[in-house]
């Protein structure tokens, strides 16, 4: 039993046959055109382990009917075949039809799991049973409805910064026994933007005392903001007296104090690390600055910021960083 | 998990039927263990106890059969180990292990009986395995995602996709059964050691021992006669012969068994020519009417006329058969035969021994001596009953003077003791008599309970004369079979109408054997003469296949286009276009590019006395289709069937 099971083994199709298949796929077809919709010449059908072995035994079954010339056990052997036959047809049935219409994905920090969500549609006015998107790394599974549209979430582990591509996936099922397997594979012109890894233990912020790009707040300060109206109440010292004399009018100054300290986050100004090193520092300056709220440019020797805050300016400067180099 | 142990049960059910009490134990015990561990979520058995369980097995099967091979003890084993195999059973392999070795287990069933029955029994196994299947398919492609499949998949939807799948199989699993080629002659016999035989005819006759088969109407056998046919009271059908009486019991003799009979002469006319489909009865012997004169295929006559073939008949055999009822069987007998035929016990029955001597004093011709026995059973207080009463060491002497009730068989074997004692050498046969006539269908039907015990007595010049003493106490029993001998039902549903079902039924399963069942290498070559092609080799028989799968192919993929793009589509839209066609019969017709809410404004005014339900009906449909939260489909079909439009008044 286990020695049979060991050949059943080899006999499968292994990863060498996929890579084979792949690597036709590749010549073949090469990346999808987007909507890319699923054909008779894209699928594959094979027996699964269990299907190979259901074989062996509707082939045992068969023989020893022909052999006592068992009808019953006969037209049992024969019908199971035949229902088996039927379900490689339905497998690729659960298949054929289905458009791919669409992967994004979000850009991750290296070492997180990039999750390139899979956009399946099903045009056709029948269930998809058990639909699998099988990656390397992950497998996802979902029924899709009639005319419906799922979602796979395929994840795929990033280790470098920079730009990762989405590996070659495949869409499979065994549905409806388990018997067959009908998988065809797609070769994806996808890719996930990764930032370089944030410093586990970064030097503090390099703080600058100028605040000349920070958002001020008006009221109280030394830095003088602007001039209004005087009313009543307001400091002498602060009266505007040279351009009051000038118009015949009092005005108060308006002094202003930078909220914070803008910081400048300068490639140069940075120590003796390694360069990959200094990016790492860089992200971990930026989600630092970022979630204390402190303005921030940045300076590499490619690419210049100036110094701003927000989700669009983050994604701005964590881009060059990932990008750096390149 | 419930649906593999469910195919698992239904496979195995026909088996458990067979089966000893320990041996049932032994399987029903791991399927109610597993139910209750799924119920109850319970740990898997520590592994010695699984083996422990099962070598214990090993050894009760080991015991029971006296091996484990032969067709019954390695079934059996495969049924044991299947249950036992659900002890252990907490992947899907296994799982699916278990669920297709239900297949195989179906098939091993067959080489026991192939009735009509049996043909339920494999569809609903089919049905149930692939249900199985199916669910275990879905759960090892959602496990993966440790997520629970969709309640889409419900069990319903499972066993409707099951029917389907076996529908369109079906006739392709014909063509291939007609078209397959076929092997003239088997590669490998039966290996069988142990043949309980359960029923039927056995190589032994005791008291009880014919009488047990009168409960049993299963059919023994059928016939199909190409000419005139017999009389109700010349079908014998001649089964084993006994010449041995010892401790109450009748046994054959080597010679009878072994020495074969000299060419006997064809009657010409008078010969009954007559083909038998007989049962599988795990016996050597084939029936015949009185005298055989071919041999069957693999088969000889023997000096006493029992036709007996080389192995056991395992599944339903079909023969031709040729009878001679003018034949004179040995009108000289030899001395051993002789010595045999009169052979008793010493000291036993010492009354009747005197009776006889008496007899034969005042009786001395045989002849009339026999009639004279056959009297005394027709006149004295003698019964054909099924409750004989126990019968002591003399027991004939019982028999004959005290309990005087019995069946065939004790009637037959104190006739043959008495015309031992009386110096006539005598015989015991066993086998059926009578048999049902199908007007339909055109053949007999011997049944189980008809068998039947009788004596052969030799006559000098007249040869071995069959006599039956039980029609000399109730010729009923010849004249209308074994039902007609006694008055009281034998069991609760033996009604009249029910008899005339069963032989009805009885048509359909003999068409089966015909049809089906016989179907073989010959009757594929005869089919294909008969359209015209004397001979095919297997490769053409290949390519007619190929040829009539296409065929079917093309006939049935519109079908199954059909059945499985209905069968797919969305419930709640095929509810929403019923309910447009009833609207539409009511009057009101809608326009495809309205919407659902639409509609219900519109009919509210052309159908006002059903715009509540109508705008509830289409609030329900959009809310389905549109909501975050959508009703249940079954609220919509509930309210579109509780939906009758009231037509208008006035138009």
């Amino acid at each position: 039993m286990a020695s049979l099971a060991a050949t059943l083994d080899r006999l499968r199709p292994g990863p060498r046959f996929e890579r084979w298949i792949l690597e036709r796929v590749r010549q073949r077809r090469g990346p999808p055109q987007l909507p890319f919709t699923l054909e008779y010449r894209h699928i594959y059908v094979m027996p699964t382990r269990f299907g190979a072995w259901f074989g062996l035994l509707l082939a045992t079954i068969t023989i020893g009917g022909l052999n006592f010339n068992n009808n019953m056990a006969l037209l049992l052997g024969f019908v199971l075949a035949a229902i088996a036959q039927l379900t490689s047809l339905l497998a690729y049935r659960d298949l054929v039809g289905i458009t791919l219409s669409g992967i994004n994905t979000s850009p991750v920090f290296a070492g997180e799991n990039a999750a390139f969500r899979i956009y399946l549609k099903n045009p056709e006015p029948r269930h998809r049973f058990a639909v699998q998107v099988i990656s390397d790394e992950s497998t996802e599974v979902e029924d899709i409805g009639p005319q419906q549209s799922a979602c796979f979430a395929l994840k795929q582990a990033s280790f470098v910064r920079g730009w990762m591509e989405l590996l070659p996936f495949r869409l499979q099922n065994r549905y409806p026994l388990g018997l067959f397997r009908a998988w065809s594979i797609i070769i994806p012109t996808a890719r996930c933007l990764v930032y370089p890894k944030p410093a586990g233990n970064p030097p503090p912020l390099p703080r600058t005392r100028r605040g000349d790009n920070g958002t001020a707040q008006p009221g109280e300060g030394e830095h003088f903001h602007g001039l209004r109206d005087y009313q009543p109440g307001d400091a002498l010292r602060r009266v505007a007296w040279r351009t009051s004399a000038r118009h015949d009018k009092l005005y108060s100054k308006v002094m202003e104090t930078p909220r914070e300290e803008a910081c400048e986050l300068n490639w140069y100004l940075m120590g003796h690390q390694a360069p990959e090193e200094k990016l790492c520092i860089l992200a971990a300056w930026i989600l630092i600055a970022e979630r204390r709220g402190i303005p921030y440019s940045l300076e590499l020797p490619a690419d210049s910021l100036p110094a701003g805050l927000g989700d669009e300016h983050r994604e701005a400067c964590l881009k060059i960083l990932a990008l750096y180099g390149t | 998990m419930y649906w593999v142990v469910a195919a698992l049960a239904i496979a195995m059910s026909p088996q458990v039927l067979r089966m000893t009490l320990p041996v049932i134990l032994m399987c029903l015990t791991p399927i109610t263990w597993r139910l209750l561990a799924e119920a109850k979520n319970w740990k898997p058995l520590p592994k010695l106890v699984r083996h422990g369980i099962t070598a214990l097995s090993l050894i009760i099967l080991a015991i029971t059969y006296g091996g484990l091979f032969g067709r019954r003890a390695s079934v059996s084993l495969l049924t044991v180990m299947l249950a036992l195999k659900l002890l252990e059973c907490e992947r899907i392999r296994d799982a699916r292990l278990i669920a297709s070795f239900g297949f195989f287990l179906c098939a091993t069933q067959f080489l026991f009986t192939q009735g009509i029955p049996m043909l339920a029994y494999g569809l609903t196994t089919v049905v149930v395995g692939l249900t199985a299947l199916a669910q275990l398919q879905r759960q090892e492609a959602f496990e993966q995602v440790a997520a629970a499949p969709s309640p889409r998949a419900s069990m319903f939807s499972d066993i409707t996709f099951s029917l389907r799948l076996l529908l369109l199989a079906i006739p392709v699993g014909i063509a291939f059964f007609v078209f397959f080629p076929r092997w003239a002659t088997p590669l490998w016999g039966v290996p069988e050691t142990s043949l309980d035989a359960k029923s039927g005819l056995s190589d032994t006759m005791s008291p009880g021992s014919i009488q047990s088969l009168f409960m049993d109407d299963s059919p023994a056998l059928r016939a199909v006669f190409a000419g005139p046919r017999p009389g109700n009271s010349d079908l014998y059908w001649r089964g084993p012969v006994f010449w041995h009486y010892e401790d109450n019991a009748w046994t054959g003799s080597f010679y009878g068994r072994n020495i074969e009979a000299g060419i006997i002469p064809d009657a010409g006319d008078a010969s009954w020519d007559y083909s038998v489909q007989l049962e599988p009865s795990e016996r050597n012997w084939l029936f015949s009417l009185d005298y055989p004169t071919v041999a069957p295929q693999d088969s000889r006559i023997t000096m006493d006329f029992q036709v007996l073939r080389r192995q056991p008949v395992l599944q339903l055999l079909q023969y031709r058969m040729r009878s001679n009822p003018r034949h004179v069987d040995s009108p000289e007998l030899k001395a051993t035969l002789r010595a045999m035929a009169l052979e008793l016990p010493k000291n036993l029955n010492p009354r009747s021994r005197e009776l006889m001597a008496r007899w034969q004093r005042e009786t001395p011709q045989p002849a009339a001596l026999i009639r004279r026995v056959l009297d005394h059973f027709n006149q004295e207080n003698f019964h054909y009953s099924l409750e004989a009463p126990l019968l002591g060491r003399h027991a004939v002497d019982d028999f004959l003077f005290d309990t005087r009730s019995g069946y065939c068989e004790h009637y037959a074997s104190a006739f043959a003791v008495l015309m031992r004692m009386a110096g006539i050498p005598s015989r015991v046969v066993t086998g059926y008599q009578g048999g049902w006539y199908s007007e339909l269908g055109n053949y007999f039907l011997v049944r189980q309970s008809d068998a039947h015990a009788w004596v052969e007595v030799w006559l000098p010049r007249v040869g071995w004369t069959r006599v039956d003493p039980t029609a000399a106490v109730s010729p009923l029993r010849v004249q209308q079979g074994s039902r007609g001998a006694l008055s009281a039902p034998r069991h609760m549903l033996d009604f009249d109408w029910v008899r005339g079902a069963r032989n009805g039924v009885d048509l359909l399963e003999q068409r089966w054997n015909d049809w089906v069942l016989e179907f073989s290498a010959q009757s594929q070559a005869r089919m294909f003469a008969d359209l015209g092609l004397d001979y095919i080799s297997p490769a053409g028989l290949v390519i007619t296949l190929f040829s009539a799968l296409i065929v079917i192919g093309l006939i049935l993929l519109p079908v199954a286009w059909r059945m499985a793009s209905h069968g797919d589509g969305d419930p709640v839209q095929r509810t929403w276009q019923k309910f447009i066609r009833r609207l539409k019969k009511a009057g009101y017709h809608h326009p495809p590019s309205a919407g659902a809410m639409e509609l219900a404004s519109a009919v509210a005014v052309s159908l006002p006395g059903n715009s509540v339900e109508v705008s509830h009906i289409a609030r329900l449909f959009s809310r389905y289709r549109y909501s975050a939260h959508p009703p249940e489909p079954g609220e919509i079909e509930r309210a579109v069937r509780n939906f009758h439009p009231r037509k208008p008044l006035l138009e």
